[in-house]
């Protein structure tokens, strides 16, 4: 499956050997440390350490091409090529360990020959195209070039052989390839099959005449495809959809946060002249590293499409008509004075904090309590399985995860629902000792893992000790029970929460704090919604037969026409035309995630928030002021004029919610067991997820089902599925 | 002697009130004089050299300097609203001293052949409803949600 090179093999041990000691598990004593002299500059380090690595220590960097902190050590490009002192050769500094004593000199003549010699070679046959490539402004080359190469070349054979060039390959819709420019770092051959876990890179030829590829005419799709154009220390990988678009340096870059998935990985929103341009990760360890999935990355031309920009209502011969805000808010105040406390709110998987609190403070002003998120979530009559927050909560954290050594997935896909976090589990199965086992459909999770099968009964065999598993997961030292948000909304939820979470109390980790108990979210409003008090699942809504019923971004039909009481005047909040708008009687069209600064709970419960990297578009605006807006027509105004003032209503609440990056410790594991007991309910029918291939994977949400991109990403999916090398 | 009465009249601006007569006599006396001087801001006689067919007239008085000794006067249904590009193309090159011959007289001009096509002149449209305004062909930033469309 995957071949770790032998430097990287040799790396790993010592490495390993190195973590190892320095944790409480092992009582061996540390490796001692050897000093090695980077320019005269000493510095102790542990054995096996390379030079690379050393040198950064002491805030060295060495040019580099091929090597990535994140990626197996190739040392093909010989751009790090440093000399050490009585060495007849200088090293590659990127795959070689460091011995004790070593003099390393990173700027001495030998040193620098080294690499304007590297440079002659490979700019001898990359092309001239700086001026049209997509890459110009932010390139390695460009910029190594200009800090370490030669101010002249030896390579005149321009007009007899020329340079060499290679054919540029159709790798789907989302990566453009200009292969001449390739310089065979194999950056994206190793991320694909060591991070993607897809082997579809490769090389062909040696020498003059290698080439990347994919052997086979096929098209390079994995959920997290888009981040070889990042890696790419070249022009030869480019954002397909960005391509020839803008230069960086007409770029304003904001930081912000990703919606698209419950992770909340983190972005840099690109934008020029109030449009969104492109999204590119931002490194953070606790939650994406530095990688993104392909629809965090992609869909972002989803929010220029189907946007409301207008606010709207029906008109009595059933049309809807735009009209002035003004309008619209007297229009939807005189519905909802007519109501009385016959009003409900549905959450839909877009929602900021903010927004929720003002539509539940407003609501509960009213006099009505009905406030719900789309997706279900177990709650037992009179307790409820939302009191505590462990219930739903990713416990253990993202990055915990590839510590674990035994991982149970129920009911879940996190290659589709959570590609990062599959990622996480993908690094713990290669580089530790984590094993996967999933109990669902048979799934490609890009690494193997044990089917159990898909019948709810093995749960029951498991929890009650009958299946050969549960003596495995009795037996691990850092197991992780995940259960997919999905597979808790099923009508015998209950049975899911109650029997795995009191399974999972009962394991025995090496660690106490060690947290077993998972919910894998799948959108990223749920936890904010369930932090701040609403109820899953809009059961009660239609029960209760509202005489308003706000829909605030709820686009995956949990409210569709058939199940709306007749006279509702259904209020639309949110920002695409997508399901919801079309049923609704009033339209006030707010902020997408990156035209607002507002405040959004990941799957580990972790409060984050994004800001504004260009205005809504046209009457659109902040979400969380048109309720106060709306709140001053109907002649109920809530106590917050700003977003400072909001926000502390929002710490009244809750205050994690504004303790942002921050992770909150989840406790009462036992407690909150005891309210997710119920009396028992049956297991019934075979378990599944509802993204099982990439092609299920890209248009699940409004923006996304809005994007050009993702739309074309289907369809390559499904044009290449006749095909004899099918994906 | 003689010299002391010319001194006089010259200290006493005589002849500058003389011709001040003659000006107020040329533009129909004193209250069209005074309309003029409001309309456009100063009285002068000259030589009227020629018409245009939208009404402007045009002015010579050799006795000004260079550069105020040719003028117009806008035809008087404009009123205030008179500018510079209703002076037409053929009358421009006089006014401007590009030319010594008024069109009438400008064997150039007079040769060149009229065509059907050509177009009229028109003055500039600026502030009016007639406007020139350009326009975008550049795809709009965002599209909207079309709630007809299913």
């Amino acid at each position: 499956m995957l071949r770790v090179p032998l430097t990287r093999a040799v790396l790993a041990q010592s490495q390993r050997a190195g973590v190892l000691a320095t944790s409480k598990r092992m009582q061996s004593k540390a490796p001692e440390k050897v000093e090695v002299f980077i320019d005269d500059q000493p510095v102790m380090v542990l054995p096996g350490t390379t030079v690379l690595q050393a040198a950064a220590q002491v805030g060295i960097e060495i040019p580099r091409f091929c090597y990535h902190e994140r990626l197996a050590v190739a040392g093909n490009c010989r751009m790090c090529l440093v000399e050490v002192e009585k060495s007849p050769k200088p090293v590659a500094a990127c795959a070689m360990p460091v011995m004790k004593g070593w003099r390393i000199k990173t700027n001495s003549e030998m040193t620098r020959r080294a690499r304007e010699g590297v440079m002659e070679f490979l700019l001898a046959n990359h092309p001239l195209d700086c001026p049209i490539c997509d890459q110009g402004g932010e390139c390695d080359l460009q910029d190594q070039a200009m800090s370490f190469g030669s101010d002249r070349s030896r390579f005149t054979d321009i007009d007899h052989a020329g340079k060499r060039a290679v054919e540029d390959k159709d790798i789907g819709p989302l990566i453009k390839t200009t292969m001449t420019r390739c310089i065979h770092c194999t950056r994206c051959i190793r991320f694909a099959s060591e991070v993607a876990g897809v082997d579809d890179l490769g090389t062909t030829g040696r020498g003059n005449d290698m080439q990347v590829g994919t052997y086979v005419e096929k098209l390079f799709l994995s959920e997290i495809s888009g981040n070889v154009i990042d890696l790419c220390p070249v022009g030869a990988l480019t954002n397909k959809p960005y391509s020839f678009v803008a230069r960086p340096w007409e770029i304003r870059r904001i930081d912000s946060i990703d919606v698209l998935d419950a992770l909340g990985s983190n972005i840099t929103v690109n934008t020029r002249t109030g449009e969104v341009l492109r999204i590119l990760p931002r490194e953070n360890e606790d939650i994406n590293e530095e990688w993104l999935s392909d629809k965090s990355r992609f869909a972002c031309d989803g929010l220029k499409r189907q946007r409301l920009i207008t606010p709207m209502l029906r008109k009595p011969d059933g049309e809807l008509e735009a009209v002035e805000w003004e309008t619209a808010l007297i229009g939807v105040a005189q519905a909802v004075k007519n109501a009385g406390s016959k009003v409900a709110a549905v959450a839909g998987s877009f929602v900021d904090a903010e927004q929720l609190v003002a539509v539940k403070d407003l609501l509960n002003r009213l006099g009505s309590e009905l406030l719900c998120t789309e997706q279900k979530f177990p709650t037992s009559d009179g307790l409820s399985g939302i009191d505590f927050r462990s219930n739903y909560l990713l416990n253990s954290s993202i990055a915990a995860c590839e510590d674990a050594d035994l991982v149970l997935l129920v009911g879940t896909n996190p290659r589709y629902e959570a590609p990062l976090l599959n990622t996480r589990l993908r690094k713990g199965y290669v580089h530790k000792e984590l094993d996967v086992a999933v109990i669902g459909p048979q799934i490609d999770l890009s690494y193997r893992h044990e089917h159990l099968g898909s019948n709810a009964s093995i749960i029951q065999d498991i929890v009650s000790g009958k299946h050969p598993f549960a003596k495995r997961l009795k037996s691990a030292k850092r197991p992780l029970i995940i259960v997919g948000a999905n597979a808790l909304s099923r009508n015998d939820g209950k049975a899911f929460l109650s029997s795995l979470h009191s399974f999972a109390n009962q394991l025995k980790p090496e660690n106490s704090d060690w947290k077993v108990w998972n919910v894998l979210q799948t959108n990223a409003s749920q936890v904010a919604a369930l932090d701040i008090g609403y109820k899953p699942g809009v059961d009660e809504v239609i029960a209760a037969g509202p005489k308003v019923l706000f829909l605030l971004g709820a686009d995956n039909e949990a409210i569709n026409k058939d199940n709306i009481p007749k006279d509702c005047f259904v209020v639309y909040l949110g920002h695409h035309g997508d399901n919801g708008a079309p049923l609704s009687h009033a339209i006030l069209p707010g902020a997408a995630y990156t035209e607002k600064q507002a405040t959004y709970v990941n799957t580990e419960g972790r409060a984050q928030q994004t800001l504004i990297a260009i205005t809504p578009p046209g009457m659109a605006r902040e979400d969380w002021k048109i309720i106060r807006a709306l709140s001053e027509v109907i002649g109920t105004s809530l106590p917050y004029d700003n977003l400072d003032e909001i926000r502390d209503r929002l710490e009244d609440i809750a205050p994690h919610l504004v303790r942002y990056g921050r992770l909150e410790e989840n406790n009462f594991f036992a407690q909150a067991e005891q309210l997710a007991k119920s009396q028992s309910v049956a297991f019934q029918g075979e378990i599944d997820v509802k993204q099982k291939s990439l092609a299920d994977f890209y248009m699940t949400d409004s923006i996304t089902r809005a994007s050009p991109t993702m739309a074309k990403c289907v369809q390559a999916i499904k044009k290449g599925q006749g095909r004899a090398y099918t994906y | 002697m003689s010299k002391l009465i010319k001194n006089a009249v010259n200290f006493f601006g005589v002849q500058q009130l003389l011709r001040l007569g003659a000006d107020v006599k040329q533009n129909g006396g004193i209250i069209k004089s005074i309309k003029k001087l409001y309309r456009m801001d100063s009285i002068k006689a000259g030589r009227l050299v020629g018409q245009d067919k939208y009404g402007n007239k045009y002015y010579e008085n050799p006795h000004f300097f260079f550069g105020r000794n040719r003028w117009v006067e806008y035809a008087e249904y404009k009123n205030l609203e008179y500018d510079a590009t209703q002076v037409p193309a053929e009358w421009f090159g006089w006014l401007h001293y590009r030319t010594d011959a008024p069109p009438y007289a400008d064997i150039a001009k007079l040769q060149t052949k009229k065509y059907k096509w050509m177009m009229d002149h028109s003055e500039n449209a600026t502030g009016t409803k007639d406007a020139y305004f350009p326009y975008s062909t550049v795809n709009a930033k965002f599209t909207a949600w079309d709630p007809k469309k299913k």
